[in-house]
């Protein structure tokens, strides 16, 4: 494989120069005083961050319903994030045209609700602070594709820490040339090799039910997933969660006076809904108040249902969602 | 809401198994609902009008009628609604006949579950909002599919009535298995006869266009106006048809099959097909011996069989009358099992054989073996319980009729139905033998269960008569339970777009959402189940209808 | 004085699909055929209608079992809606499998001309799920 070795300062020369043109944005992370953060960089890569250490929301979030032509620009974010946006492509929520999307190598993350002054920023402290994977989100221990692997191009670390930019697309091609330098061939041996594992998720109904007693329905968890995207969610009327007259009536209507819950359907409806596109990123967890284990739940579902299509979510712009297209000779024992 | 709930007795069939009473009397008091009657036949004159004056008089505007299934009196209870101007998707049928009453025994348990059933009506009934049915042209053309005897009937009437008719038959000859048949019982006709004079009146007419050696390549649009492409010997015919009748017949049982019958390994043995054709041809001695094998691919678990053929036992029995008649001094014998004559006169013409010599003997055929003095025949005679050997100069395998062999093709091809057995499927055995499920296709003849030619040909007229009717109106109510769109909830990701079968969803570029076309949408519901927010909905199955038949099933009451 | 144990009964929602499996669902009524009055049937025009919400929300309003039934793959009216039928349903499947619940959901195949095939996969279904919660 093809790329380009990235001298000192050399993504922050490249995209600083491509800042030059005033329709041009790059979407990445900006160092802080003491944290870390998502931030739209316009005319100048000031602050400019590749990693990020603290895991807060998943980037894409900010991208979907992105239509507008013109504005050219780059992502340079997590490969969850780059993952996300790849299902969003597919589902027409961002115009494809005018954005190239960079995955970089993810080394872990912490999540923002711990101490975050903590977690150094740079490659090698990074690298020497996550040898302990204890210390990373549950999210990222397990993550399938922490690998820049994923979108136009990446942007890899190798065993010397040296970073590598690698096109994967058309697009990553142009990205490619922004970077100084002359294509070489990519060492084989990187230093996040593979990814992480999981189990096969499994559970039963009297554990679900207890984890998700805490739940309140502020929904924060559907509105911070990037790949939950109706502009009109089904939740949101009275056919799940009676209110008001709606309630009134059912309680007429049935002589039952419990107030319908609904929690527990919500989650299993949405489990559903995601399944084929959710990354595994846990942002539905890092927005939860109520400390709810959604992670697991999310991503070890969404994991069975899409290992049983050979579908990953975010891997490619051409593989469909596998709800929306079907082999004639496959499932052949879903019938009982 | 005003809603009337009118429970039928159908004379003993509910009321048997269901306490109807109760459940009049249960709903009377129900939120909404201002009529709750039972009533012997709802469907029946008065019942129609006890309806149509509780619309008038209490200003209903939801009807719920519990009776049978709704594929049964749909229209009529339609047009009792909009006699009463009231829309007639404000009705709501229940089952409780199909789906209560006749599937168990228990009164008190069906009660509950007829109970249950009608709240589902009631709970889904409420979400209905008035639709208005689309009307299409239908073209004033008919497709008859095969070329046989019921094809040509049915052809010969829709001609007559000024149908343009398009004929298309896979062979190089109209007339299929009938053409070959001589002396036709009872009438004596030679079948070439019925079917020269058929095709010779096809032929004068200008609105009738006749396909020999034709397939069908594809089949699309819906009732009223099919696009039809055949595959002609000249080349791509394309045309639309307003309905269909698939009459393609049957195929003759192949003894073959049953290798104990050593069928196609010598010439003595025969099918009572290659008798019809050959007759005269055969060599036998001076006073043969003949023996005849009922029921060969008929009333046969074994080889996926179980239905009697019904014009073999005749069959057979002409076989018979045809040797005695030419060799009175001939020995012959008849194997059957039970001796089924069905059509009109079929029991005298059976003892009319018997008096002629033919002899019956209740056997069961364990082996047909050619030697080289005559064909060896053993079994056990099952009135005596003996096994018996016996040689003939001369077996006749009276053979079955088994389904059309490309009944699956032509099924797939039109999307209409096979049975068990692999004939085609009619859409109610009693209330609508020659329709399919498919509104404006229709079937004719053997190819929906075994048939004799008299009754082929009328069924192939029956069947016309039925196309006719629906052809010369020159219009069509189309069902209005087609996709529609909220614009304002859809959210543009084009998901149900492509899993769409029918292309009926088109994606508008500028407002970001999508539309259906109605004339394509063929009503299925996959976009509704697809699209995560249900911003597409399926008319007449929303999902707060579904939702709450659900409930209706499953909450405390 | 010993408790006398009360049978109880389970409640199965089962979706049919109008051209095939609840025209099987007529015929097995019409030849009078017997089954468990606690199978309560949900037509919808095709099985590629259901959501696998209603499943979902069925189990939680409590059904001990829903069916999802519709024309054999390949035969379908609507031409390939039950391919698609088949993908949710299995999937659905697979997440019930994780919530240790497979038995609750099953996906039938039958044809409009199989009305003893439809009698003997619910009244199988029923079956099973009742034996399971009066043994617990």
């Amino acid at each position: 494989m093809q790329g380009k070795k990235i001298k000192n300062g050399g993504i922050e020369s490249a995209l600083g120069h491509f800042l030059k043109d005033e329709q041009h944005l790059v979407f990445g992370f900006e160092k802080g005083k003491d944290n870390v953060s998502h931030h739209v960089f316009k005319d100048s890569l000031d602050h400019y961050a590749p990693l990020n250490p603290v895991f807060s929301a998943n980037g894409a979030l900010y991208l979907r319903r992105i239509f507008a032509k013109g504005a050219q620009i780059v992502l340079m974010l997590r490969p969850c994030e780059i993952r996300a946006y790849v299902e969003l492509v597919k589902l027409t929520q961002i115009e494809r045209e005018d954005v190239i999307a960079v995955s970089v190598d993810c080394l872990g993350t912490i999540s923002s609700k711990e101490k975050t002054g903590n977690a150094p920023t740079d490659v090698d402290p990074l690298r020497e602070y996550f040898k302990d994977p204890e210390k990373m989100r549950w999210a990222c221990r397990v993550c399938r594709e922490r690998r820049g692997v994923v979108g136009d191009a990446g942007i890899r670390i190798d065993k010397n820490g040296s970073l590598w930019a690698i096109p994967y697309t058309g697009k990553g091609e142009t990205f490619l040339s922004l970077l100084e330098g002359d294509a070489e061939a990519v060492p084989e041996d990187m230093f996040i090799v593979s990814s992480g594992k999981t189990e096969k998720f499994q559970v039963d109904m009297e554990t679900f039910s207890k984890d998700f007693s805490k739940c309140i329905m502020c929904m924060n968890c559907r509105d911070m997933c990037p790949v939950c995207y109706c502009i009109d969610c089904v939740f949101k009327g009275d056919e799940y969660l009676p209110k008001g007259d709606a309630l009134l009536n059912k309680i007429f209507r049935t002589g039952s006076v419990d107030i319908p819950q609904g929690k527990e359907l919500f989650h299993l409806i949405r489990m559903f809904h995601v399944s084929q596109t959710c990354v595994g990123c846990g942002a539905c967890e890092e927005a939860c108040p109520q400390g709810i284990p959604l992670t697991q739940y999310f991503k070890g579902i969404s994991e069975r249902l899409q290992g049983m299509f050979g579908y990953m979510s975010g891997r490619s712009f051409e593989e469909p969602i596998p709800y929306v297209t079907f082999l004639e000779e496959e499932l052949k024992d879903a019938e009982d | 809401m005003k809603t009337g709930i009118f429970i039928c007795h159908c004379g003993h069939n509910i009321k048997h198994t269901v306490d109807v009473k109760k459940l009049s009397e249960y709903f009377r008091h129900y939120p909404n609902v201002v009529v709750s009657e039972d009533y012997v036949f709802v469907c029946s004159e008065p019942g129609q009008d006890m309806i149509r004056e509780s619309i008038e008089k209490e200003g209903l505007d939801r009807v719920i009628i519990a009776s049978c299934t709704p594929s049964l009196h749909g229209e009529m209870f339609k047009d009792v609604l909009k006699k009463s101007d009231l829309n007639p998707f404000l009705l709501r049928r229940v089952s409780i006949r199909e789906h209560c009453s006749w599937i168990g025994d228990d009164v008190e348990k069906n009660t509950e579950k007829a109970k249950r059933l009608i709240l589902a009506g009631l709970y889904s009934a409420a979400h209905y909002v008035p639709l208005e049915e689309k009307i299409v042209d239908v073209k004033k053309s008919a497709l008859i599919v095969g070329g046989g005897v019921s094809g040509l009937s049915a052809a010969v009437f829709l001609s007559r009535m000024g149908m343009q008719v398009y004929l298309v038959e896979k062979e190089a000859e109209l007339g299929g298995h009938v053409r070959v048949l001589k002396n036709i019982w009872p009438s004596g006709r030679d079948g070439k006869d019925i079917i020269d004079e058929m095709v010779k009146e096809l032929e004068g007419r200008r609105n009738v266009e006749l396909f020999t050696s034709t397939a069908i390549s594809s089949f699309e649009g819906f009732f009223g106006n099919y696009e039809v492409t055949l595959d002609t010997p000249v080349g791509e015919k394309k045309l639309t048809a307003g309905g269909v009748i698939i009459a393609i017949g049957f195929s003759p049982f192949d003894p073959g099959t049953k290798p104990e019958l050593n069928y196609g390994k010598d010439k003595r043995i025969i099918t009572t097909l290659d008798f019809e054709r050959n007759a005269d041809a055969l060599q036998l001695p001076e006073n043969p011996r003949v023996a005849i094998l009922h029921c060969i691919g008929s009333r046969d678990e074994q080889i996926g069989k179980p239905y009697c053929s019904r014009v073999c036992c005749v069959n057979a029995l002409r076989v018979g009358d045809a040797i005695k008649n030419r060799y009175g001094d001939s020995y012959v014998e008849s194997f059957y099992m039970d001796v089924r004559a069905h059509p009109r006169g079929g029991e005298e013409y059976f003892e009319d054989t018997q008096e002629k010599g033919v002899l019956f003997t209740r056997a069961n055929v364990a082996e047909i073996m050619p030697m080289p003095t005559g064909v060896m025949i053993r079994g056990e005679d099952t009135l005596f319980g003996e096994t018996f050997e016996r040689e003939f100069d001369l077996v006749v395998l009276s053979i079955g009729m088994s389904p059309p062999a490309d009944s699956k093709l032509i099924a797939s091809l039109f999307k209409v139905t096979l049975d068990k057995d692999k004939f085609f499927l009619e859409a109610h055995i009693k209330l609508r033998p020659f329709d399919t499920a498919v509104k404006g296709i229709f079937i004719a003849g053997s190819c929906s269960g075994p048939k004799d030619v008299e009754e082929s040909i009328n069924h192939g007229r029956a069947s016309a008569v039925k196309l006719f009717g629906f052809l010369n109106l020159g219009y069509a109510y189309v069902d209005p339970f087609i996709a529609h769109v909220d614009p304002k909830r859809c959210s543009g990701c084009r998901m149900c777009e492509q899993a769409c079968v029918a292309k009926a969803i088109k994606y508008d570029e500028a407002q970001r959402v999508v539309h259906v076309e109605d004339a394509a949408c063929m009503g299925c519901g996959l976009c509704n189940a697809t699209c995560p927010s249900s911003a597409i909905s399926l008319k007449g199955y929303i999902d707060c209808m579904i939702d709450d038949e659900i409930s209706a099933f499953l909450e405390a009451i | 004085m010993a408790e006398e144990k009360i049978e109880k009964n389970p409640e199965i929602v089962g979706f049919a699909c109008s051209y095939c499996t609840f025209k099987a669902s007529e015929m097995a009524g019409s030849l009078r055929m017997k089954y468990p009055e606690g199978v309560k049937l949900i037509q919808v025009p095709c099985s590629s209608r259901v959501d696998p919400a209603f499943v979902i929300k069925a189990i939680f309003e409590g059904a001990d079992g829903v069916f999802v039934a519709g024309c054999h793959p390949g035969d379908c009216h609507f031409i390939k809606g039950n391919y698609y039928t088949r993908r949710k349903i299995a999937a659905l499947k697979e997440m019930f499998d994780a919530f240790s619940m497979k038995d609750k959901l099953r996906l039938f195949w039958v044809s409009a001309a199989e009305a003893r095939r439809f009698v003997e996969k619910v009244t199988g279904m029923y079956n099973e799920i009742k034996e399971k919660k009066n043994a617990g």
